[in-house]
């Protein structure tokens, strides 16, 4: 440690020689499809410097958000946004409303009639296959699409849109949204052959294509196995779902019970008290274990859900044809298993009975193709070299990983068609370190809350939206709230404190991309790497 | 100052319209360190005490709770106890939690010998900060920064702080506009520049506008080791130490302790590695470390100081002030931000912003601290000459040893390199002083016997009888 005589440059480790390095931000760690969220919303809040008018900007993020997703409408109503759980800011004043700007691109652009465009590398002429229109295959078709494949997706229903145009309710997902944003899939020059169930005709269809995507789903409900599970008035969670989607009457009765803990029971218990039934949803652990989103339970809850957590059917009871009640089992968590969730264990002796004119049972869906299982393919998506896929048929997730899990395939499998190795697009600095983040820097700025029906509004307009967009206003003021974690937002510290004047602006600045660094006048400092706000610049490892 | 609002010059002479500040006029103040929160303050104070209502907006984008760097004003943060009792009489005091260490001595090295020398007067003591809070890496201070107290007190006077880095400063027909990195801008009837010469904002308005030059810099060097409390008061006590090294380009160095730390800062012309390593080997800075050994230290920059001011320091509505206006030649750079802060604001409250009354009001008060410079000038550059010669050197410590011995004799020598080493008075005072016939007449008498007589022991024990 102690300096001797005459310091030499591998002794000067005190040295700070800085280096602008793009990490990537916690939002896009989060996001089960690596979401460019810092990038889109940098181009709304750095409009100014690139002299884009906020429609300008709008236009231009939404480019860039349907790189990876062409569903921003659809995916910014329905995610439960893990890439906000993580927002730097959350720490601060609130996570950045991510979701509700992303719902708000995905309107703007059905807004403005915004088209999706083909990508603007070289024309690729394979014919390729699509089996499943939900938002794996959709997503895939489209990723292929673009780059200037010929595209048919194969679909058994009469309509495309997999779960997100058959499961999710209206009061979610309003069927004109889905409806837009899979229109411009198709516009783009993918063909549709709908009514056709082809996944027994693997051989022929193999032959019809060069490659082949099965984004075919999981839509088997799985059943409760217990007596009387087959009675009337017994329902799968999304079978019922479909039916009220399709606008079929579903005769409940006043009386409902929901059997699951998942969203899709949660969506279920709330359809049912808009069609007027008393529900009481039945979950055998406690509300800290439910895999639905937190908040979906909290609206169920306002709309008056009932919850019953720690109980398990145990009979059906019913006439021989008709349902009646319900015999349930009390539980207690027992040790964690081996993914840590806390099993449930009976409680002996300690048992109950509802009532009920229907139930619906929704825990959980399996593939209904093959009795195989789910698809285990390579993590990339391939599961032969003309055979790829994603989606629920690789096992269940939320849309946005099916979304994701499409575009990796169709990325693995363009690739591979053209015979290179796939692109990684995961920055070589890797995750930015929270703590390198200045949160203090940026002045307190509260979130722009969306506007939202009240629970007593809601059931009288069964079908109407619940969450609102923000209005174009509150989202450019939103953007603006983005700390930049990891890359350069133009807050000119560095330039402005550099003692040595290190650094200069760019002649052409892009967002995120404002100013060169010239090592050789560096002093090695670190004044600058510790006023960067967002992380950016860092101590290069030669100055330990 | 874009180019399309013509020259610096043309700036001074905007539409004939009475340039004062009225109720609910708009002061932008760039820059939050000393001499911008000094300038909020006064300007606050004197406008209430006339029944103004103003408004301040005091911009800075640090944040001085920031320990390192980042939340550092590049000085060695010394203070001299005239200047912290003229703050005291403006209602500025101290509090202890500001005050590191209270300094009790200089004590100067040179190869020849050293010397202690004490406070001259009892209660002058120096007053030891930090400017932001403390050294990288280091334990949150249970003490306040010096920057941040001051900051707070305009706060508590009514500016309002606004967390943005300003870009641009132009005009903007009879009114000043403001630009921000984020975008942000404004309109304001005064913009203070006291941005000091570690940003680049005065740079910028150099290249856009014609007629005016920004402050000429020089490189300095300041560090901080890391000793702890025990090792500092076995080695360095509460004595600052000075050294007097012939090293070119040295002018002035000097071990600044401060709690757990020590605080060295070299000042001189464009000090470099060169010049650092011959100060480092140099055994006289050796000894002051433990074992003689000096150890990595744990923060450093090169901050620029400020050699020659801005001219001109002032424009309609506009007035620079501290480091990137004019400031006091390598020392009390502080007290020289307090000058120029109260004298801005004294002009814009009772005389008016135009480039006139800031001429007359402001500039003498700059202009004076430039010719004292110069007599700065001429002290360092016999201090250099006494660093070249042994002999000088010879007489000056066997003048200020004999000082330091006999508490009843005139303190000559002693005064002046405290006041050299302090800034606590003005160069010129200091210079007269040195043509003092009884400073001349001590002074050869001992040049004469330190030279050929029988040298007198030192002042200062040998802590670790290294030589």
């Amino acid at each position: 440690m102690a300096r001797t005589d005459r310091p030499t440059a591998n002794e000067r480790s005190f040295l700070t020689h800085a280096q602008q390095l793009e990490k990537r931000p916690p939002c896009q760690v989060g996001c089960p499809n690596s979401g460019d969220v810092r990038g889109w919303l940098g181009i709304i809040a750095q409009r100014r410097k690139h002299g884009l008018s906020l429609e300008q900007a709008y236009n231009e993020a939404w480019e860039q958000l349907v790189e990876l997703n062409p569903f921003p409408a659809t995916i910014g109503r329905i995610c439960p946004h893990p890439c906000e759980s993580r927002c730097t800011r959350a720490g601060k004043d609130g996570a950045v409303a991510i979701n509700d700007l992303e719902r708000f691109l995905g309107d703007w652009a059905i807004e403005h009639e915004l088209a999706l465009r083909h990508s603007r590398d070289r024309r690729c002429v394979e014919s390729i296959g699509v089996i499943g229109s939900g938002p794996a295959g959709l997503s895939f078709a489209y990723q292929m699409a673009r780059r200037g494949y010929r595209v048919t997706v194969y679909e058994k229903n009469a309509v495309p849109g997999g779960m997100l145009r058959h499961a999710i309710p209206d009061y979610r997902l309003p069927r004109r949204i889905v409806e837009a944003e899979i229109q411009r899939v198709f516009d783009l020059g993918v063909s549709l052959q709908s009514g056709v169930n082809l996944s027994e005709d693997m051989q022929n269809l193999r032959e019809r294509h060069s490659l082949l995507f099965l984004g075919l789903g999981a839509q088997k409900p799985r059943r409760l196995g217990i007596p009387g599970d087959s009675l009337a008035g017994v329902f799968s969670g999304i079978d019922y779902l479909a039916r009220r989607k399709h606008g079929e009457t579903t005769g409940l009765g006043a009386s409902v019970l929901v059997i699951g803990g998942g969203n899709t029971a949660i969506d279920a218990a709330r359809t049912a008290r808009r069609d007027g039934a008393e529900v009481t949803l039945l979950y055998r652990r406690s509300r800290q274990e439910m895999p639905a989103a937190s908040t979906e339970v909290d609206d169920a809850i306002d709309e008056g859900v009932r919850f019953l957590f720690l109980v398990a059917p145990t009979e059906v009871v019913g006439d021989g044809k008709k349902v009646s009640g319900l015999e349930y089992q009390y539980m207690r968590l027992g040790p964690p298993d081996n993914q840590g969730r806390r099993q449930p264990m009976p409680v002996k002796g300690e048992t109950g009975h509802l009532a009920a004119d229907s139930i619906i049972v929704a825990i959980s869906q399996q593939p209904d193709w093959h009795d195989d299982g789910w698809l285990k393919t390579r993590e990339d998506g391939r599961l032969a070299n003309d055979i790829w896929a994603g989606g629920d048929d690789t096992g269940p997730g939320i849309a946005s990983r099916a979304v994701a899990q499409g575009r990796v395939a169709a990325e693995g499998a363009h690739a591979q068609l053209r015979g290179e190795t796939p692109f990684d697009t995961a920055p070589v600095a890797g995750d930015v370190d929270p703590v390198k983040v200045r949160t203090d820097f940026y002045d307190e700025q509260s979130r722009n809350a969306h506007a939202r029906l009240r629970p007593e509004e809601r059931l009288d307009r069964p079908d109407e939206e619940v969450d609102r967009t923000i209005d174009a206003r509150q989202a450019s003021e939103e953007a603006t709230r983005c700390m930049s974690c990891g890359l350069c937002f133009d807050c000119r510290q560095c330039v402005m404190y550099c003692n040595a004047g290190g650094f200069s602006r760019l002649e052409n600045t892009t967002t995120g991309h404002y100013f060169e660094l010239a090592l050789d006048v560096c002093e090695g400092c670190g004044k600058c790497v510790e006023l960067c706000p967002c992380g950016y610049l860092t101590a290069r490892q030669d100055s330990g | 100052m874009g180019s399309a609002h013509g020259s610096f010059q043309q700036l001074a002479t905007g539409p004939d319209s009475a340039k004062t500040l009225r109720d609910g006029s708009r002061i932008a103040v760039v820059g939050a360190g000393p001499s911008g929160s000094m300038f909020s303050y006064f300007l606050l104070n004197m406008a209430k005490a006339t029944s103004l209502q103003l408004q301040v907006d005091l911009f800075e984008p640090r944040r001085f709770c920031h320990r390192g760097p980042a939340g550092c004003n590049h000085c060695g943060g010394v203070i001299s106890e005239s200047l912290v009792q003229r703050l005291a009489t403006e209602g500025i005091v101290l509090p202890d939690e500001v005050v590191q260490r209270g300094i009790e001595s200089y004590t100067l090295h040179m190869d020849i010998g050293d010397v202690e020398i004490r406070t001259p007067l009892e209660e002058r003591r120096i007053a030891a900060v930090y400017r932001g809070n403390g050294p990288r890496d280091s334990e949150p201070l249970d003490s306040e920064s010096f920057d941040g107290y001051l900051q707070r007190l305009a706060m508590e006077k009514g500016a309002n702080l606004v967390h943005r880095l300003v870009t641009d400063v132009s005009h903007d027909g009879d009114r000043m506009r403001l630009e921000c990195a984020d975008g942000f801008h404004d309109e304001y009837e005064l913009v203070v520049l006291a941005s000091g010469i570690n940003s680049r904002l005065a740079e910028d308005l150099e290249k856009r506008a014609g007629g005016f030059r920004k402050p000429a810099p020089t490189k300095a060097f300041i560090c901080e080791f890391k000793l702890g409390r025990e090792v500092i008061r076995e080695s360095l006590g509460p004595s600052m130490h000075v050294f007097l090294l012939d090293i070119p380009r040295l002018e002035f160095a000097a071990l600044i302790p401060k709690g757990e730390y020590t605080t060295l800062a070299l000042l001189g012309d464009d000090i470099d590695e060169e010049l650092m390593e011959r100060f480092f080997t140099s055994p006289e800075v050796k000894n002051c470390f433990p074992g003689g050994q000096i150890p990595d230290h744990v923060c450093h920059c090169y901050p620029r100081m400020n050699i020659d001011g801005a001219k001109p320091p002032y424009a309609d509505r506009m007035v620079l002030i501290g480091d990137c206006g004019t400031t006091r030649l390598f020392k009390d750079g502080i007290g020289a931000a307090y000058r120029a802060a109260k004298a801005a604001a004294r002009t814009a409250v009772f005389h008016g912003v135009a480039a006139e009354d800031f001429e007359a009001h402001y500039w003498p008060v700059c202009r004076n601290v430039q010719v004292d410079n110069r007599f700065g000038k001429l002290l360092f550059a016999v201090a250099g000459l006494i660093q070249k010669a042994r002999f000088a050197r010879r007489g000056v410590l066997r003048m200020a040893i004999t000082e330091q011995q006999h508490p009843g004799k005139p303190k000559r020598m002693s005064g002046v390199l405290w006041d050299l080493f302090s800034g606590s008075a003005r160069y010129r005072e200091v210079f007269m002083r040195t043509l003092h016939p009884a400073y001349i007449k001590d002074l050869v008498w001992n040049l004469v016997a330190g030279n050929f007589g029988r040298p007198r022991p030192s002042a200062v024990e040998r802590r670790h009888g290294t030589h």
